[in-house]
């Protein structure tokens, strides 16, 4: 396939729109769906709040613990954020058109999401303090867990596109996108992205039960690059999502970047609402269902994906 | 090299040295984490120095795996050498001589390889390096190796199934006591 490339200085405002938007998307989504979720009334304040906090996160001091690794606490929300810009570039916004279409794009997003477990363990690690490393450790648990179902349920749609870029990943779905073609690979990646940005259920290492864990000694500026690097993250893999199973910018009337956006935001719905919904899932409790029901799942879905491609 | 430019001379040679330094701060961390990612951080140099050689496949996959597997060697280190947290500081070096003699030789044999050998020049002209990176690697002998690897990871699997606590031997500290001090 063709593909036109952005130029250089296109790139970083193409990234800094999409996540800008995005992460204000998971902020105001995330109001709104726990005020419905808990019956509470919706005011006109609801599109200004995260724009509130942020600016309250600005000015607050930021704290320091006693003899960090204090080069390491620095790199980890920046090396977040630089991971999940690094797997968002590869996702095509319309036909021919991706920020770098990259011909192994779906390993370039892979091996981004794998190195999101050495910046969360780093950030839990680095603070030098108790609950930040049980949040760190917790992490390293929880990567190991769904990096299998993840890699599994990619390779899944990688075999019928016989192609390792995410463009052709997306053409190979004319006609009948991967969600119908591959019932078990949307469900499984779903559960990977919410263990890969910590989120809802898989909050585990920045957990209510820690403190915050690896952000509990965070604050100000600090805590809040995190938590724009957490949003980005869930962003990144929403966009993912949407390119590898529900067909990407594929869709009537509307062009496609309408519909790669449109698709993202659902599977951002969904993700959010998950968080509200679902109660939190215990660290050894998700290792044991990783393991032994979600990996063999995926392998199922991986013999779809090979019988699709013969 | 035909289309070889300066911005990939560049980023090489930036590279390069990023490599170089970072190893050789593994052996000056005074921590096992920061050992571990001080490799780690070598070895995304040398991934990108794949990308640029437009071996993608092989650069990413390296970032791919070196990031699950520093981390857990970071940890299991940490769990062998009972340092909870892996910031107490400790040497991480031992055997000075042994250690400089080998590194030395290595290194002399390398730059020797690096000098001395007639390399082949040949730029990629496949539009799929990857397929071709796979036929050249394996070639015939695909169906083999596949085979090889499935029957090794249910061997593994068998081994944990087996060795786990609650495996289907029983308990597998049944009958084991506790290790205890002269009577």
């Amino acid at each position: 396939m063709k593909v036109t490339y952005t130029s250089w200085w296109a790139a970083p405002l193409v990234l800094g729109a999409v996540f800008g938007a995005g992460v204000y998307a998971v902020a105001v989504l995330d109001t709104v769906v726990r005020t419905t979720v808990s019956g509470g009334r919706l005011g006109s304040g609801v599109l200004v709040l995260p724009i509130r906090r942020a600016a309250l996160l600005l000015l607050q001091e930021r704290t320091v613990t006693e003899r960090p690794d204090a080069r390491a606490w620095a790199l980890a929300p920046a090396m977040l954020l630089g991971l999940a810009a690094a797997g968002i570039v590869v996702v095509p916004l319309d036909a021919g058109l991706a920020v770098a279409d990259v011909s192994a794009g779906i390993v370039l997003f892979g091996a981004a999401m794998a190195l999101v477990m050495v910046a969360v363990f780093l950030h839990g690690w680095s603070a030098n303090s108790a609950l930040p490393l049980v949040g760190g450790y917790r992490f390293v648990a929880q990567a190991l867990s769904y990096e299998m179902p993840l890699a599994l349920v990619l390779i899944a749609v990688a075999l019928p596109a016989e192609s390792l870029g995410v463009g052709d990943i997306v053409s190979s779905q004319e006609g009948l996108w991967n969600v119908v073609r591959q019932p078990l690979g949307l469900p499984l990646y779903l559960v990977a992205a919410m263990g890969l940005a910590f989120w809802g259920p898989l909050a585990l290492p920045d957990g209510a039960d820690l403190a915050g864990g690896t952000s509990a000694e965070a604050s100000g500026a600090h805590l809040l690059v995190w938590r724009v690097a957490r949003a980005s993250v869930l962003v990144t893999v929403s966009a993912m999502g949407a390119a590898c199973f529900l067909g990407g910018w594929q869709g009537p009337w509307l062009p496609g970047w309408a519909w790669t956006s449109i698709k993202t935001l659902a599977l951002l719905v969904v993700l959010v609402s998950a968080g509200h919904l679902l109660p939190r899932i215990r660290p050894e409790r998700f290792v044991v269902v990783a393991w032994a029901v979600l990996i063999p799942l995926a392998l199922v879905d991986v013999f779809t994906g090979g019988i699709l491609a013969l | 090299m035909t289309d070889r430019s300066l911005p990939v001379d560049v980023a090489f040679w930036i590279l390069a040295a990023a490599s170089v330094v970072s190893a050789w701060r593994v052996f000056r961390a005074d921590s096992m984490v920061r050992a571990a990612y001080w490799l780690l951080a070598s070895f995304v140099g040398v991934g990108m120095i794949l990308v640029l050689l437009s071996a993608e496949f092989l650069g990413l996959v390296l970032l791919l795996m070196m990031a699950g597997e520093m981390t857990i060697m970071a940890v299991f280190m940490v769990m062998f050498m009972m340092n909870p947290a892996g910031l107490n500081p400790m040497t991480m070096v031992h055997q000075h001589r042994m250690a400089v003699t080998a590194g030395v030789g290595a290194f002399l044999g390398l730059a020797a390889v690096g000098l001395l050998a007639e390399f082949p020049i040949r730029p990629v002209t496949a539009s799929e390096p990857t397929a071709e990176l796979g036929v050249e690697l394996l070639g015939d002998s695909m169906v083999v190796f596949q085979t090889a690897g499935v029957a090794l990871l249910a061997t593994m699997i068998g081994a944990v199934a087996i060795a786990s606590r609650r495996g289907r031997f029983g308990d597998a500290q049944e009958g084991s006591e506790p290790p205890g001090g002269e009577q």
